[in-house]
């Protein structure tokens, strides 16, 4: 049962050194940073962002949206493991729950800083406007989470310290806890399948949604296309997957040896590549009719002239195109490269890509505009940059994804034994 | 995995098959409810597109009068208790394709179809059944995405506290609505507040001063004209049929605007109609 954790180490002169702590100090020095912009934020508003009126939503939208695809691989996973019933993946979909839920709680906490009024974050939930897609992202997002948490709870269980650790026979209500905690794991974990279901539904509404979100602004430019719901979905997947598989080989290859298959690793890596190749096929027939079908006189003035910046041309064709197409053809064969070196520095890519799509779809029509004159329209470009407070608050919510993630690597058993074997 | 094992397994998955089921089911059952409750509220959020109202206001800005001095901007900052850098209404100078220069001012367009009220997501932005387009700043949670939707760039985020009071008090009026909280959207209202106290008492907007919004009244070169496009004896009805090409900024968008432009003379409505 007891699965032995191998801890990281570095080598420091002749010693061989464990990094979790000096990791572990630098997070929390992320998280001592972060929290100085978020006094910031809350203390003084969002006038300490480099946000204006023409550009509202920026750096912190983007983590938003990129933590949410990140966590895409939870709802993907819970299928395969509940639903097809591939006992395989097991393990490997924990790490899968456990990444959507770090994903969608960071996301959930940097929307509570871009809100104008934070202590409203809850009227959506109450004041319903189904119309707008971004209440359905709402209340996805809060139901999903909720799933999340459900599905987490018997996984973070696991750890001993909630069933042989001795502290909880010296103290009775400790024990006490853990049982009925331990009981309602197991109950939860009964629902599973339900679960999945539900996860499933949600997860294509809202990351659909996402993509929605920008394909209903009709007055922007070249990303705000009509097939940005199938793309937020498809690279969700596909980025996600990567990220899944990348730290699958930290936590399992590395840090666990022998707990899970080195061929169940390189299927994971081939499902990432064959969506990351169904979507950019996708991509590039989408991009071609939205060139070719420019209906809308200033839409297509800002499509051309995006088209003509470099930065917003090459982030197209380098980082959306190129940093899909190959590695996504290096994953799918990953079963022949047998390499897990080459694998994770090529998974690396398809993440950066899966970002570099939701900044992309936010800045893009946002940062070329076009005047109002009706007759001789042109476009302008604004600029945004970032302040200090927008990167302290970012290094807190993603010190917290990494605390959360590094601490159940080094101490989550991940066990593939549980009450079904 | 031993065979036994694998046996075991497969008898269990067989066992809880039914049980997995019936939780599908209620899953799927659920989620078929909510759909239900859901359809509701979007047929409720569909319903109005401001047109069942007795009244439907709009604006005629006659390009040729305006002469750009934003007499109409600073009433407006004045009146609705604005921050010098916040502005509801923006005069640029744009060119015609002959090459000539004109003023062009821009107040919120009021559209029948509203692109900021399809996207608000707890409905704190609404369109009035008189047709304006305003904001319940009590429900408003500051995400922007109305700002981010608006093909016009007419929507001001609140970024910082109010200040107090406006450079252009009292030279162009006082402050006639209270301020709003930092961390809210705003927007042009058509000054909602003078036309419900003067339909109220009998006045008509667009025709007696004090019911009628503070930029038109501002208007030193009478530009601006106001009034219910229901009513043909309006100003700005009467002023509609005498043009022949009024024209509405970013048409294509199908937003219906109900602020009119009469074009700047020599240059006809040709421009749109190709786009």
């Amino acid at each position: 049962m007891e699965s032995s954790i191998q801890p990281l180490t570095m080598r420091v002169g002749k010693r061989e050194m464990d990094v979790f702590p000096f990791w572990i100090a630098l997070l929390v020095v992320g998280l001592l940073f972060g929290t100085v912009g978020a006094y910031q934020v809350f203390a003084y508003g969002l006038q300490v962002t480099g946000l204006s009126n023409q550009i509202p939503w920026g750096l912190w939208i983007t983590i938003d949206l990129s933590a949410i695809a990140l966590g895409g691989s939870a709802f993907l996973f819970g299928v395969i493991v509940f639903l097809l019933r591939s006992k395989r993946f097991e393990t490997v979909g924990k790490l899968a729950v456990l990444l959507g839920f770090l994903g969608y709680s960071s996301a959930g906490l940097i929307l509570l800083f871009d809100l104008g009024q934070p202590l409203r974050f809850w009227h959506p939930v109450v004041f319903w406007q189904p119309h707008s897609l971004l209440w359905e992202v709402t209340m996805c997002v809060v139901l999903y989470l909720t799933v999340l948490m459900a599905e987490v709870l018997p996984i973070v269980l696991e750890h001993p310290l909630f069933t042989t650790h001795p502290i909880l026979d010296r103290f009775p209500i400790l024990r006490k806890t853990s049982t009925s905690l331990n009981w309602l794991a197991h109950r939860l974990h009964g629902f599973a399948p339900a679960l999945a279901i539900i996860g499933l539904t949600l997860s294509l509404l809202h990351q659909a949604s996402l993509g929605a979100t920008y394909s209903v602004l009709s007055g922007r430019g070249l990303w705000f296309n009509q097939s940005a719901p199938v793309q937020f979905v498809l690279s969700a997947m596909g980025g996600g997957t990567s990220l899944l598989f990348l730290l699958s080989v930290i936590v399992f290859r590395i840090m666990r040896p022998g707990l899970v298959k080195d061929d169940v690793l390189y299927d994971v890596a081939r499902i990432a590549g064959g969506i990351i190749l169904v979507c950019i096929y996708i991509r590039v027939w989408d991009w071609a009719v939205s060139n070719y079908y420019s209906f809308d006189r200033e839409v297509a003035l800002q499509t051309e002239f995006l088209n003509k910046v470099s930065p917003y041309s090459a982030s197209f064709w380098v980082g959306q195109v190129v940093f899909a197409l190959i590695p996504g053809t290096i994953l799918l064969l990953a079963k022949r490269v047998r390499n897990f070196r080459v694998l994770m520095v090529t998974a690396a890519l398809p993440i950066f890509c899966t970002v570099l799509v939701r900044w992309n779809y936010n800045f893009s029509g946002l940062l070329a505009w076009i005047t109002y004159d009706p007759y001789t329209p042109s476009v302008v470009l604004y600029s945004y940059v970032p302040t200090w407070q927008e990167w302290s608050v970012a290094s807190f919510v993603i010190s917290y994804w990494l605390l959360g993630f590094s601490l159940a690597a080094r101490f989550l058993p991940f066990k593939s034994a549980d009450h079904h074997a | 995995m031993s065979d036994q094992t694998k046996n075991e397994t497969q008898a269990e998955n067989n066992v809880s098959s039914r049980r997995d089921f019936l939780k599908i089911a209620g899953a799927m059952v659920g989620a078929a409810a909510l759909t239900q409750i859901a359809s509701v509220g979007i047929k409720k959020a569909q319903a109005s597109h401001g047109e069942e109202g007795e009244h439907r206001w709009g604006m005629v800005i006659d390009i040729n009068l305006c002469i750009g001095c934003n007499y109409c901007t600073y009433a407006c900052q004045a009146v609705n208790n604005l921050d010098d850098d916040m502005l509801y209404n923006v005069v640029t100078t744009e060119t015609t394709e002959n090459g000539d220069e004109y003023f062009l001012s821009r107040p919120c367009m009021h559209c029948d179809d509203p692109p900021c009220v399809h996207v608000c997501p707890v409905a704190a932005t609404y369109i009035r059944d008189d047709g304006i387009v305003t904001m319940d700043y009590d429900l408003c949670i500051g995400c922007r995405y109305c700002e981010v939707a608006c093909p016009y760039d007419v929507r001001v985020f609140n970024w910082r506290e109010h200040s107090g009071t406006s450079p252009r008090v009292p030279a162009f009026g006082t402050p006639e609505v209270p301020p709003r909280p930092r961390g809210v959207m705003e927007k042009c209202t058509f000054c909602q507040h003078r036309i419900d106290i003067g339909v109220e008492r009998g006045l008509v907007p667009g025709v007696d001063d004090s019911a009628t919004p503070a930029c038109v009244v501002a208007c030193p070169t009478g530009a601006r004209i106001f009034g219910d496009l229901k009513d043909a004896e309006s100003p700005a009805s009467v002023s509609l049929q005498a043009n022949k090409t009024p024209i509405r900024l970013r048409e294509e968008l199908s937003t219906s605007p109900k602020v009119y432009y009469l074009p700047p003379t020599g240059q006809t409505n040709a421009a749109t109609e190709e786009g």
